[in-house]
């Protein structure tokens, strides 16, 4: 109940600073939004000239397209940009003031920096998965739905593991440059269907990154083509990487030399 | 002219503290030839041919395009323009004996000289690696007409990216623009998709804007396709890279009585 006052609190006060700047207030919406409208002429260019890519129908892709942009919206919501800073936090030593204050450090960092201005994305998301259910003709159901979005929360969670065990790098090397890099490289490649991958990307990207599992699995859900084993996979990788960024958290807290990091 | 080629000298020359720079842009190249190769290559195993294109040509359009796309380092002059005018410290580009747009174009071309080389080793590497039968033409009028068709959408580029680097003195917080634009501009310049897959109509459309002779139209010229637009091609660019000069001479003239010094 603590933590919670705590997140309110964070939100207001974010709320707050947000407002100071209005051009930038729905800044993501309108970054993000024109790169998944861009990914969906691109797709939809494509499926003008085949009729399936990998067994999966235009609707299929859609939905994927949706579902991966509802991912970003809710990492855009609530936590990129709380997090996102953290590797140069860490080394000019301003995570001080997360550490010398009452409460978790990593709660604070992860709420403090809420984006309301990407609700849109959220809503812009929805849209696009319903037009994904529709082209796909598939019939949804509550239990259905209630299960995309449990997947969709699990996923979520698996994105938010990877960007904070990338961002814990720098507790442990001394420079922090090229890790949002990195990062830009491998989520290009989040833009493709997992489905698709095989041989040494399928296990680079369903296991080592799991950016292959993150928007294909809500959607193999919501088609009613993800297998038992597919399902138990998921929840696997995100329950292994959420355990893995704690760990790699409390060990580079433990690391962290201050400001001569 | 000297002055501008000792400031390319020095870009170029400063790249080689920045390695892992280096290795990231080359990661960059990458990346679309990955999504290439995974996505065409399910799509051409079960037919031969899409819109005209082998699975060859597909992938060595895809390695000609990541490298004229890698090569556009333009955009790092509009942030820079964006940021040092609001962290006020754009002063140091007005007092130097250099045309603004010079000294930053120069600074651009000798980051860009510096990636050349490791831009065309990873080109072959990735011909190797993807064991890509490699669809270059042959024809030196092609070649040549496609590279100075790059050169001078490289130029365009620059332009429209120093042009919204100016538009800081106005609006301040552009930084939203540059995102979308580098959205944008990635898909109308045929680095995610060919645009030979679009509608007749939407490529005829597209041929007015310059976008389409930055990385698509020399990347079809070097694999030996659309040879018939070579020559318009050149001279619609031309005419994109002329019209752009007045304009920025004019906003920068303008706008740069805004500034003040100190920072947003």
């Amino acid at each position: 109940m603590r933590q919670l006052r705590v997140i309110k609190t964070l939100i207001k006060l974010r709320l707050s600073n947000l407002m100071v700047f209005r051009l930038s207030f729905f800044g993501a919406f309108l970054i993000d939004g024109s790169m998944f409208a861009l990914q969906l002429v691109m797709f939809n260019t494509i499926y003008s000239q085949v009729d399936s890519i990998g067994g999966w129908s235009r609707g299929e892709v859609v939905i994927f397209i949706g579902t991966f942009s509802m991912i970003n919206a809710l990492n855009m919501l609530i936590y990129f940009f709380g997090i996102n800073d953290l590797p140069q936090r860490i080394l000019d030593g301003r995570l001080d003031h997360y550490l010398t204050k009452p409460g978790s450090p990593l709660l604070r960092l992860t709420f403090e920096s809420v984006d309301i201005g990407s609700i849109p994305l959220v809503l812009g998301s929805i849209g696009i998965i319903a037009y994904g259910v529709s082209l796909a003709g598939i019939t949804l159901t509550a239990g259905k739905v209630a299960a995309y979005i449990v997947m969709v929360l699990l996923m979520t969670l698996l994105w938010y593991d990877v960007e904070l065990i990338l961002r814990c790098i720098p507790f442990f090397v001394i420079s922090a440059g090229g890790i949002t890099q990195l990062e830009q490289f491998i989520e290009l490649c989040f833009k493709v269907p997992g489905v698709l991958f095989k041989g040494v990307f399928k296990v680079l990207f369903y296991f080592v990154l799991p950016y292959g599992v993150m928007a294909t699995v809500p959607t193999q859900l919501l088609a009613g083509t993800l297998t038992p084993g597919g399902l138990c996979y998921a929840v696997f990788i995100a329950a292994l990487f959420t355990a893995l960024a704690l760990g790699l958290w409390r060990l580079g807290v433990k690391n962290y030399k201050s400001a001569s990091s | 002219m000297k002055k501008y080629l000792e400031i390319l000298k020095i870009s170029f020359k400063a790249q080689i503290i920045y390695r892992m720079d280096v290795l990231f842009q080359l990661l960059f190249g990458i990346t679309k030839i990955i999504f290439a190769s995974v996505v065409w290559g399910v799509i051409f195993g079960s037919r031969s041919e899409v819109a005209g294109f082998t699975l060859n040509t597909m992938l060595s359009y895809y390695i000609v395009s990541s490298f004229l796309s890698c090569m556009d380092l333009s955009d790092i002059t509009g942030n820079e323009m964006t940021w040092r005018i609001r962290d006020g410290t754009f002063s140091k580009y007005m007092v130097v004996p250099a045309r603004v747009f010079g000294y930053l174009g120069a600074q651009t071309a000798g980051k860009a000289a510096f990636y050349l080389t490791f831009n065309l080793i990873a080109a072959v590497v990735w011909v190797l690696l993807f064991q890509i039968k490699f669809a270059i033409t042959s024809n030196a009028l092609l070649i040549i007409g496609a590279l100075l068709m790059a050169a001078l959408g490289l130029v365009f580029m620059l332009q429209l990216n120093y042009f919204l680097g100016i538009l800081t003195f106005k609006f301040q917080d552009v930084w939203m623009f540059m995102m979308i634009k580098n959205n944008i501009v990635q898909f109308v310049t045929g680095s995610l998709i060919p645009l030979a897959l679009l509608p007749q109509p939407v490529i005829d459309a597209m041929r007015l804007l310059p976008f389409y002779y930055v990385t698509y139209l020399p990347s079809m010229l070097l694999i030996g396709r659309n040879g018939e637009e070579l020559l318009s091609g050149i001279i619609i660019i031309a005419v994109w890279v002329a019209a752009f000069i007045p304009l920025n001479l004019f906003t920068y003239n303008h706008l740069r009585k805004r500034y003040e010094g100190v920072g947003i």
